[in-house]
């Protein structure tokens, strides 16, 4: 039993350290934007399958493949923000169908590119094992834990070391008064958009090695980082770490107790139960009118 | 007298259902693709009412259409009850959903109760995927039978047939498009579009915002059961995977481009969505790339879709001085 509950915690992890990838992203964009990004699912799923063509046939080399991808999701980024959500700043509803036609565009785009079936790329670190007594698990489960640990430390370094850290944050507490004191919001829009979509980048190059690439493999963590936002509350950064971490601990622990088809059943009822005890979040901040 | 946009719409839309088995009858692959396209009417009806009138999203409401088809299914196949009281039956279960889940939700504003709604539609999906016993799980639940015929002297109307079925999805997407007409002609509907517009004001004007609200909610999911049924009644199988997320989402779309806040809304868009494209020939994915972009350009230039552009050439045809409140 105990050998179990260690497999499915660092299984949960893994797993979790992805998500707090997803929620980073999901939570800076709703934090400084107030814009809620459905579709970072499918940017996550593009990162993935952006991996694998730098990795074939251009670098060969993994960790360059993952930079590469980073860099291109950025600009993606980018052009999101300019073309489709700057002119429907304060609009919730066509922000949502707006990341909701992404969503379309993208995932069957790429079905249009890449074909429906499943691809697949091993780099030495998905198929080095590391032993622990009976466990072994892939090098690559402690590559994903390690990078997304160093990912939220030079993250938080940037927010509060950084003269543009700090503008994001400014922008996000009291627009208005960024502005006053000389920060231009769209240059922070576009900057949040960018890294937002470059760590949903960084998650499906890490993610996309150990299971398989796919037009739908950002469905899953979307939604699993969408209730770690919730759970930890919109908008801050540590609720989504912790809330992302949890989720994927708690779902991975409890397939130890119940059938692993309701793990998910249960990750959207605890979501559905936050919001309605608690809609703030663990670490959230009540905003009268806004729950 | 000048009639108005919606009504003039109405009358045209209801003629072209009414006589499409005599001008298709004989091309049963159109019967086919405009039948299915009224399986979505109902649904994107019951959205309307939610989106398009009372200003809440929900991403989950074909999880409610499933609670509704399921039900109705297993009425027909496993209890043997006739059509109508299980249609009745699967409107119940659905619309009985929405109350239970509309109660505490409906308290949540914006994106919170957004999200809600696109958690609930996942644990529906789930539950549809893995209730093997009840639902048949992925498999799903195969051989639903078809309503029985009905004898009006010597007139048989046989409900297996295409022709026929086109009637029967027809009669009640004509129904369930009458009360959608009555309602928001009423001071109950009026009192729904104000929440949309300003629900402070409205509530400081006196209306109960929190039953408004959960009335429209419950009538949207009853509504969607019903359509969610008359799908499964027509493929004659239910499957989980014609109520998860993306036919969610598809149906939001569906509505946004016909033109949320229309009463021909939802049907001109589960037209424009579902038989457009299988008549032009468009394969699949394409389509929905397409459909993508037709969002984008919509959220950005005309929210109020293809029925607000519409509407804007016909009070220029009429030349009528614009007196309605603009969708917004």
């Amino acid at each position: 039993m105990a050998t179990a509950i260690l497999e499915q915690f660092i299984n949960g992890a893994m797993m979790g350290s992805i998500y707090v990838l997803m929620a980073l992203g999901m939570v800076l964009i709703y934090g400084v934007m107030h814009v809620l990004n459905f579709a970072h699912g499918v940017l996550f799923m593009v990162g993935g399958y952006l991996t694998h063509l730098f990795f074939f046939s251009w670098t060969g080399s993994y960790p360059l493949a993952i930079l590469c991808s980073m860099v291109a999701l950025a600009a993606i980024g980018v052009v999101l923000e300019r073309l489709v959500f700057r002119a429907l700043r304060d609009n919730l509803r066509m922000q949502i169908v707006s990341s909701l036609g992404l969503i379309l565009i993208i995932q069957n785009g790429v079905v249009q590119i890449w074909g429906p079936h499943a691809l697949q790329m091993r780099p030495a670190s998905v198929e080095t094992l590391v032993k622990f007594g009976q466990l072994s698990f892939t090098l690559q489960h402690f590559v994903i834990m390690g990078v997304v640990a160093a990912a939220v430390v030079v993250l938080y370094l940037f927010l509060t070391h950084t003269r543009l850290g700090t503008a994001m944050r400014a922008t996000s507490q009291a627009p208005e008064a960024a502005v006053v004191v000389g920060i231009d919001p769209n240059r922070v829009y576009t900057l949040t958009f960018m890294i937002a979509c470059a760590l949903a980048g960084l998650g499906g190059a890490l993610l996309g090695p150990l299971f398989l690439i796919f037009p739908q493999m950002g469905d899953a963590p979307m939604l699993k980082a969408l209730s770690a936002i919730v759970i930890g509350g919109m908008g801050s950064v540590p609720g989504a770490i912790v809330g992302g971490l949890g989720i994927g601990i708690v779902e991975s622990l409890s397939t130890l107790v119940i059938p692993t088809d309701y793990r998910d059943t249960i990750t959207f009822g605890v979501l559905i139960l936050m919001l309605l005890i608690r809609p703030w979040g663990i670490f959230g901040v009540r905003v009268r009118g806004e729950d | 007298m000048k009639l108005s946009f919606s009504t003039a719409a109405a009358i045209v839309i209801l003629a072209f259902g009414a006589l499409a088995p005599f001008i298709f009858g004989g091309q049963p692959y159109i019967l086919y693709v405009l039948t299915l396209a009224l399986c979505y009417t109902i649904p994107a009806i019951g959205v309307n009412i939610l989106y398009g009138y009372t200003g809440l999203v929900s991403l989950g409401h074909m999880g409610f259409a499933g609670v509704g088809a399921y039900t109705t299914a297993l009425l027909m196949k496993d209890v043997g009850l006739p059509f109508v009281p299980s249609l009745f039956g699967g409107m119940f279960a659905a619309g009985f959903l929405g109350f239970l889940v509309g109660i505490p939700c409906l308290r949540l504003r914006s994106h919170y109760f957004i999200i809600v709604t696109l958690a609930v539609g996942m644990i529906l999906y789930t539950l549809f995927n893995n209730l093997d016993g009840l639902t048949g799980g992925a498999e799903g639940l195969p051989g639903i039978p078809r309503p029985g015929n009905i004898e009006i002297g010597s007139f048989v109307l046989d409900f297996r047939s295409l022709t026929g079925f086109y009637v029967l999805t027809f009669i009640i997407a004509a129904l369930t498009f009458g009360l959608q007409y009555i309602l928001v002609r009423s001071d109950f509907g009026r009192s729904l579009s104000s929440l949309r517009q300003d629900e402070s004001l409205a509530a400081a004007r006196g209306v109960n915002v929190f039953g408004h609200k959960l009335a429209a909610f419950v009538l949207s999911t009853a509504i969607a059961g019903v359509g969610g049924a008359m799908k499964v009644l027509f493929l004659r199988a239910a499957a989980p995977l014609s109520f998860d997320m993306h036919e969610s989402i598809n149906l939001m779309m569906m509505l946004i481009l016909g033109g949320a806040g229309y009463l021909v809304g939802p049907v001109i868009g589960a037209i424009t969505f579902i038989a457009l494209p299988e008549f032009l020939r468009i394969a699949a994915e394409m389509r929905l790339i397409f459909f993508g972009f037709v969002l984008l350009i919509l959220a950005r230039f005309a929210p109020r879709g293809i029925c607000g552009a519409a509407e804007a050439a016909y009070r220029k045809l009429t030349d009528k001085e614009a007196n309605v409140v603009r969708y917004t």
